[in-house]
């Protein structure tokens, strides 16, 4: 397999766990960028594990779900109902405090960063089934009473607090699996790309995923899969001379997606047209 | 002691940036009912023009008027946009966020890319001017004085308007509740453009004070003041026109003390640690929520 | 008879089959690509575009003047610059591209793409011609990369070392850092420079990344009452620092030092007049009486704004024509079924350069380090950089 494709395929995989991690927040409202400071955490953890203790990958990985899983919990006691941008500032927050942290600390290797990170063989298979078993874990997720309730909750709150939704647990929940998915794409990220650095986890990463989110469609989770394919494809398609505007780019999207199709490139009312099933008239 | 006082004056002088930036962005959230993140890049724009008219005349009444007028142009040209991101999904100001977020990636690549190749833009010292006071450490610069007399000024204008006109009644009541006003009969439209209007001329004020405080413009200013101003303005509470004042001011002050009174490189994690620690207690932020 | 004609004929034989084989040889070695594609991983988009910029634009010129000059072997030599911005996975991408079929690569800038995307590059035997970044980045990847620079503990003490010693008045000294790449070492090198002379470093300053203003900082280090600053941070916080410097009534600016990569349009740009009379080293000499040098500069201000050019902007400008030695000293062919033996050889080439010809110095390179490569020490008057020292 070329080498391009092998990267493209493994950061698109790692993107879309980042993606799915944003997504499932916000199907109750929240868009919690805690997500970014959990993989920084465990990208590092990872990182230094495998190279100073020679820690295996498999036990990593694990460590790497329960430390995002822990951070989550810890975390979601405080936020776990609270409004949109009180989570956003709070994963913003934690993002430099997580950062600062890491410039600080001479054994990660201070500001310059931790190099030299093992390899695993086949990482990219593993990679992707990972994948597949994270994304059959949110589809039962959204299938089911949870999913629904969140559904509820994201488009009114009152509402789902007299139909009995504990709004609270709910957001703790997907704050808790996302955080682990993201602990998890942290361990992945540090083995594919063999080193870590402060720089990796910037506000551009921030809005990078955003964009994933947002123009592939927040209300399924098939647009992030779609977005992420497009979005990291487009530096790589199109000519250097253009691929430098990939910030413009980038921006001119979400704004046009959100002007033309608020819902994403893919959008629940979508997959319905899709599905063939019962007459099920909505309004 | 001396320090101290002169780390306050310098905290003072930054916080009343802030309190200008936070109450432009709390008043589009309460009366046009978005999250203007890009504020702030229009903001670091305004100051680009400044600076651009500069190079070509000395008149600083024209360069004012420059500055303002491109603010209010970017305010007023943004605003069909986000009355279509608002007419279709109701009230969704995440939708907002996320629309002006790709509008500040677009601003600030578009200045890394093609204003002055990318480097930061300072003003002449003319425009700066030096010290108005000096008793050793402590010094009052003319920016810094511009910025708090101006940031006073204008923030008591603002309220002025706000809780003293019709105009100002306008905004209240849709801030308060969009569809009574609309069943009175508030022009929801009319008063949502003028909102962009105030907010273009404040941001425009915000720019010219700011660059005779700070002297230069960069075009990741604008990124680095933007996370400011949505935490001040989520730690006073969104929307929360006093609390933000409060907090604005904190925030600087609080900046300038930990820069110059804690050790180590952690000083630019201590205003987010407050933060996070505050929004964690009080997820409402510490004076209420108004949205 | 018959061994007399064939002794005759025998020496004559044996030259025309040597020189037979000699030229076999010559076509063996010949130049089968049409022209020299070099890919450049730079960074022309983000924060930092305003470096790219004149990396690129360096490589550019050699280019230009090679190719005025008749080429590599007889080819011309194109420079492509691949933008990585400062994102990771972009720079990987990238590197994956041209690994399959680039002789040598420049780059990449940014440090956070140098630790993405150059293991790719070790893994698939590619040369990275990295010349903008500290010896502690790249020596990791060594052989794969070469160091610019020395290391930094040996580089920068001579320096700061001089710097003191031409004030001897100066008893104390404060260091602003910021927390960026690598800096905080570069910093440290600093300071070890200065105690060897028997100045007494007070507390660091540190600057924060996101800092818009600067006089709180500034009122921490004069707190402490230093006879000296030094300025280890980016350029346009270096020429606020100062700027505040100057309104807290700082008056011997030839007391302020400013590290090399502050050295950088931005820094004047910024700073404008008050930057008159500060301390800067770093790895140019403006002054150098050379035409070639002269004319860089020329081009540069001309393309530029009447802007000197910056501390970083020839090191790319160098390894274009190191790369061009390599190909022709090394008989390189492009040929792409020897690329894995090619790679090796400019590798090889460049890592143990004797004599190199830049366009500021001579020097060597040993095992990926260069040596006889010092720093310049200037004081700024009148916004022009008047030579105080020089070091080895």
């Amino acid at each position: 397999m070329s080498e391009v494709l092998y990267y493209f395929l493994g950061f698109t995989a790692i993107y879309i766990l980042m993606g799915w991690a944003l997504y499932l927040p916000y199907r109750v409202g929240q868009l919690h960028f805690l997500i970014v400071a959990c993989m920084a955490v465990t990208a590092y953890f990872g990182g230094f594990a495998a190279r100073e203790w020679g820690w295996p990958f498999i036990l990593l990985l694990l460590v790497g779900i329960s430390i995002g899983a822990i951070i989550a919990f810890v975390f979601s006691q405080a936020i776990g109902k609270a409004p949109c941008f009180t989570v956003v500032i709070v994963g913003l927050t934690s993002v430099f405090i997580v950062k600062t942290v890491i410039e600080n600390w001479e054994l990660l290797g201070g500001t310059i960063g931790f190099f030299h990170i093992p390899t695993v063989k086949y990482l990219l298979p593993i990679i992707y089934i990972l994948l597949l078993i994270v994304g059959f874990l949110i589809y039962k997720i959204d299938h089911s009473r949870l999913g629904r309730a969140a559904s509820v909750v994201f488009v009114d709150r009152e509402v789902a607090v007299s139909l009995g939704i504990d709004i609270k647990k709910l957001g703790m929940f997907f704050q808790i699996i996302a955080c682990a998915i993201a602990g998890m794409a942290g361990i992945l990220d540090a083995f594919f790309v063999n080193s870590v650095s402060p720089e990796f986890f910037t506000f551009s990463m921030i809005s990078y995923l955003m964009c994933i989110l947002f123009v592939g469609g927040y209300t399924t989770m098939w647009g992030v899969i779609l977005s992420a394919f497009i979005l990291q494809g487009i530096p790589l398609l199109f000519p250097s001379e253009v691929a430098s505007w990939r910030q413009v780019i980038y921006g001119a999207l979400l704004v046009i997606i959100i002007l033309i199709r608020p819902e994403g490139l893919i959008s629940r009312k979508m997959l319905w047209g899709l599905k063939p099933k019962f007459s099920f008239n909505n309004k | 002691m001396e320090i101290f006082i002169a780390q306050l004056i310098s905290g003072i002088a930054l916080g009343s940036i802030y309190v200008l930036l936070v109450t432009g962005f709390n008043l589009m959230l309460l009366v046009a009912k978005i999250i203007q993140f890009a504020y702030p890049q229009i903001v670091v724009i305004s100051m680009y023009t400044c600076w651009g008219v500069l190079q070509l005349t000395d008149n600083k009444f024209l360069v004012i008027l420059a500055g303002i007028t491109v603010s209010i142009i970017l305010s007023i040209l943004s605003e069909p946009i986000f009355r279509k991101i608002t007419s279709t999904q109701g009230v969704d100001i995440n939708a907002s966020f996320i629309a002006s977020m790709g509008m500040a990636m677009i601003i600030m690549d578009v200045m890394s890319h093609s204003i002055n190749y990318g480097f930061p833009v300072a003003f002449p010292p003319e425009w700066i001017g030096g010290n108005l006071l000096s008793f050793g450490l402590i010094t009052v610069s003319k920016g810094q004085l511009y910025a708090l007399m101006g940031g006073i000024i204008a923030v008591l204008i603002f309220f002025y308007l706000l809780y003293r006109t019709n105009q100002g009644r306008f905004f209240r009541a849709i801030a308060e509740n969009r569809y009574a006003a609309c069943l009175v009969g508030i022009p929801i439209i009319k008063t949502s453009i003028f909102s962009y209007f105030i907010v273009g001329v404040l941001g425009g004020i915000t720019a010219i004070l700011f660059s005779m405080l700070i002297g230069s413009a960069s075009p990741w200013l604008g990124e680095f003041v933007a996370l400011k101003m949505l935490a001040v303005s989520i730690v006073a509470g969104l929307g929360n026109l006093k609390g933000g004042l409060f907090c604005g001011l904190i925030l600087g002050i609080l900046e300038a003390m930990a820069m110059g009174y804690i050790s180590g490189s952690w000083s630019n994690a201590i205003a987010f640690v407050v933060m996070l620690v505050i929004v964690l207690i009080k997820p409402q932020g510490l004076f209420g929520s108004r949205i | 008879m018959k061994n007399k004609f064939f002794r005759s004929f025998s020496l004559p034989l044996i030259v025309i089959g040597m020189i037979l084989i000699f030229s076999f040889n010559i076509w063996g070695q010949e130049v089968v690509v049409d022209e020299w594609r070099i890919p450049f991983l730079n960074c022309v988009t983000g924060p930092i575009a305003s470096i790219g910029e004149y990396m690129s634009w360096s490589a550019n010129r050699a280019a230009e003047e090679i190719n005025a000059a008749g080429g590599v072997r007889g080819k011309p030599i194109k420079i492509e610059i691949i933008d990585t911005g400062v994102s990771k996975d972009k720079a990987m991408e990238e590197m994956a591209k041209v690994v399959d079929w680039a002789l040598v690569v420049m780059g990449p800038v940014p440090e956070a793409c140098i630790m993405a995307a150059v293991p790719i590059a070790v893994k698939a035997g590619l040369f990275c011609m990295i010349s903008s970044t500290s010896y502690e980045y790249t020596v990791e990847y060594f052989p794969w990369t070469l160091s610019w620079y020395p290391p930094t503990e040996e580089k920068l003490p001579p320096i700061t070392a001089a710097w003191a010693e031409l004030h001897p008045d100066m008893k104390t000294v404060v260091q602003f850092v910021e927390y960026s790449i690598a800096w905080p070492p570069m910093a440290k090198a600093h300071a070890i420079g200065l105690e060897s002379v028997g100045v007494k470093m007070l507390k660091d300053v540190d600057v924060p990344t996101d800092a818009v203003m600067f006089e709180p900082l500034v009122l921490k280090a004069l707190a402490q009452n230093p006879d000296g600053i030094v300025l280890t941070c980016s350029p346009e916080k270096a020429a606020k620092i100062i700027i505040e410097l100057e309104k807290k009534g700082w008056e011997d600016k030839s007391k302020i030092l400013v590290f090399s990569s502050a050295d950088d349009t931005a820094l004047y740009t910024t700073g404008g007049k008050s930057l008159d009379g500060i301390s800067i080293y770093n790895y140019i000499n403006l002054y150098l009486d050379d035409p070639r040098w002269q004319a860089f500069r020329e081009a540069y201000k001309k393309d530029h704004n009447g802007i000197e050019p910056a501390s970083l902007s020839t090191n790319y400008y160098d390894s274009v024509y190191m790369i061009k030695e390599a190909i022709e000293n090394t008989e390189i062919t492009g040929d792409p079924s020897k690329l894995g033996e090619e790679r090796i050889k400019i590798r090889d080439y460049c890592r143990n350069v004797k004599g190199f010809k830049g366009i500021q110095l001579t020097w060597d390179m040993t095992d990926g380090v260069p040596t006889g490569k010092g720093a310049f020490l200037f004081v700024l008057e009148n916004g022009e950089k008047k030579f105080l020292a020089a070091t080895k």
